[in-house]
């Protein structure tokens, strides 16, 4: 009955993108300050390498959190 | 002549209710931000003001579907509309004077299904388009967005909790800048939508435009600015109910709750499943406190909120209903409009003052 109703794929699709959407952007932006944070302590340290190491990985969850922001501005923009 | 009297009743009313959408939804967008100091509030609400402003004319996809899938076409007259706006206008007000969170859309569509119930009788509501647009999202929205903030804050303190508090607060409260801004554009796509729509409708049925046109410019401008207006007036007792009594509010709470809302908001979009921005904020509040501890929500102020979740439609559609009852009395020209929303005017008025006077809270 629900199902003649409700356009259950739509539903279904919608549900699995917005869990796995909401998880992935919040796993990449806590991975993003933990490098950040590590890439500080390390500096203070002085463990030149290490710092580096966390430095480009804070870069890369920056980079891949400014991505997932500009996929959402598409998306806006191409509402059906 | 009289068409065109209610024509522009229709009209002023329509950007009425997007004041009202603006200035109820506004907490949705903002209150997390502010709880948790990532923005000031007044900064806060202009910021929003601006992204819901320039949302209003990134897309003009559901501009024309308003209610079309929820009642019969043929029961829709510009009366139905302008009594349907009243109902939406009236709950929004109600909910705010609560300072409860309910959705603004859900309003609209009650009012108008009630009105049109009232026209025309129960042939005129499509009850599957009730169920499967309105029932089955309402039970999705806060669902999935409880979850998502949920196992979102559970990753924040799984990776973070061990880290030294200053960067990671202040890293947060940037994130939420972001993800507010995302729900804020996301919010004046999605609602400003809506009042053009209804104005789009009116000027179709009243014969200014023919059937299928996008709105005109000045239909698209004068939504956009009504609804950034209320937003930077801002309501202020619903940004207190979301950003302080539901749950006492980190930074990670915030961003988790934001971040939740504003994926499961796009998400959906993309896969033509548009869900209530209130009802997804509402639950990933509560899955973001819930998920650090389940007694942290406030349970009896969540169930007031789910409360007026379920009442809304009923409630706007006896309003709705009850106000083209009240325009019919006076026949089927415009005077019935013209007295309802002289009225409607002066209540609102009275209940502004009153509001202002009594203290509410507008933060500097």
């Amino acid at each position: 009955m629900i199902a003649t109703i409700v356009d259950t794929q739509a539903l279904g699709r919608s549900v699995v993108a917005a869990i796995a959407s909401g998880v992935g952007v919040t796993l990449i932006f806590a991975l993003t300050l933990w490098s950040a944070s590590r890439w500080i302590e390390s500096q203070r340290e002085g463990r030149g390498a290490l710092a580096a190491a966390f430095a480009g990985l804070a870069i890369a969850g920056l980079a891949a959190f400014a991505a997932a922001v500009a996929l959402g501005i598409v998306v806006m923009t191409h509402k059906s | 002549m009289h068409s065109d009297l209610i024509l522009v009743i229709v009209v002023a009313t329509a950007l009425a209710f997007d004041f009202t959408n603006g200035f109820h939804d506004t907490a949705n967008v903002v209150a997390t931000s502010i709880s948790t100091r990532a923005m000031a509030p007044r900064l806060a609400v202009g910021y929003a003001a601006l992204l819901n402003f320039a949302g209003a004319f990134i897309s003009l996809a559901v501009a024309a579907t308003v209610a079309s899938d929820v009642v019969a076409s043929g029961a829709i007259t510009p009366t139905v509309v302008f009594a349907g706006l009243v109902g939406a206008i009236a709950w929004n007000l109600v909910t705010w004077y609560f300072g409860l969170p309910s959705s603004s859309s859900h309003a609209l569509i009650g009012g108008v299904v009630g009105a049109a119930f009232a026209a025309a009788g129960a042939d005129a509501v499509l009850a599957a388009g009730v169920v499967g647009k309105v029932l089955v999202p309402a039970l999705v929205a806060p669902t999935v967005a409880f979850v998502v903030g949920a196992i979102a804050i559970w990753i924040c303190y799984r990776v973070l909790g061990r880290e030294r508090p200053g960067i990671v607060n202040r890293g947060f409260r940037i994130g939420q800048v972001v993800s507010g801004g995302m729900l804020a554009l996301a919010h004046g796509t999605n609602d400003a939508q809506k009042t053009m729509g209804v104005i789009t409708l009116a000027l179709v049925t009243n014969g200014n435009l023919a059937e299928g046109s996008d709105p005109p410019t000045w239909v698209i401008v004068s939504a956009a600015t009504a609804i950034a207006l209320g937003t930077y007036i801002g309501g202020w007792r619903i940004i207190r109910t979301m950003g302080t009594r539901i749950i006492k509010m980190d930074t990670a709470q915030g961003f988790s709750a934001q971040g939740a809302g504003a994926a499961v908001i796009l998400a959906s979009s993309h896969y033509g499943f548009p869900l209530s921005t209130t009802h997804v904020i509402s639950g990933g509040v509560m899955g973001a406190g819930a998920g650090r501890r389940v007694s942290a929500v406030r349970w009896g102020v969540a169930g007031n909120i789910v409360l007026a979740w379920l009442l809304t439609l009923p409630a706007a559609a006896a309003i709705g209903a009850a106000a083209y009852g009240f325009t019919r009395i006076f026949g089927t020209g415009a005077a019935g409009p013209v007295i309802l929303a002289a009225a409607g005017l002066c209540l609102v008025t009275l209940a502004f003052v009153r509001r202002l006077r009594a203290g509410a809270p507008v933060p500097a």
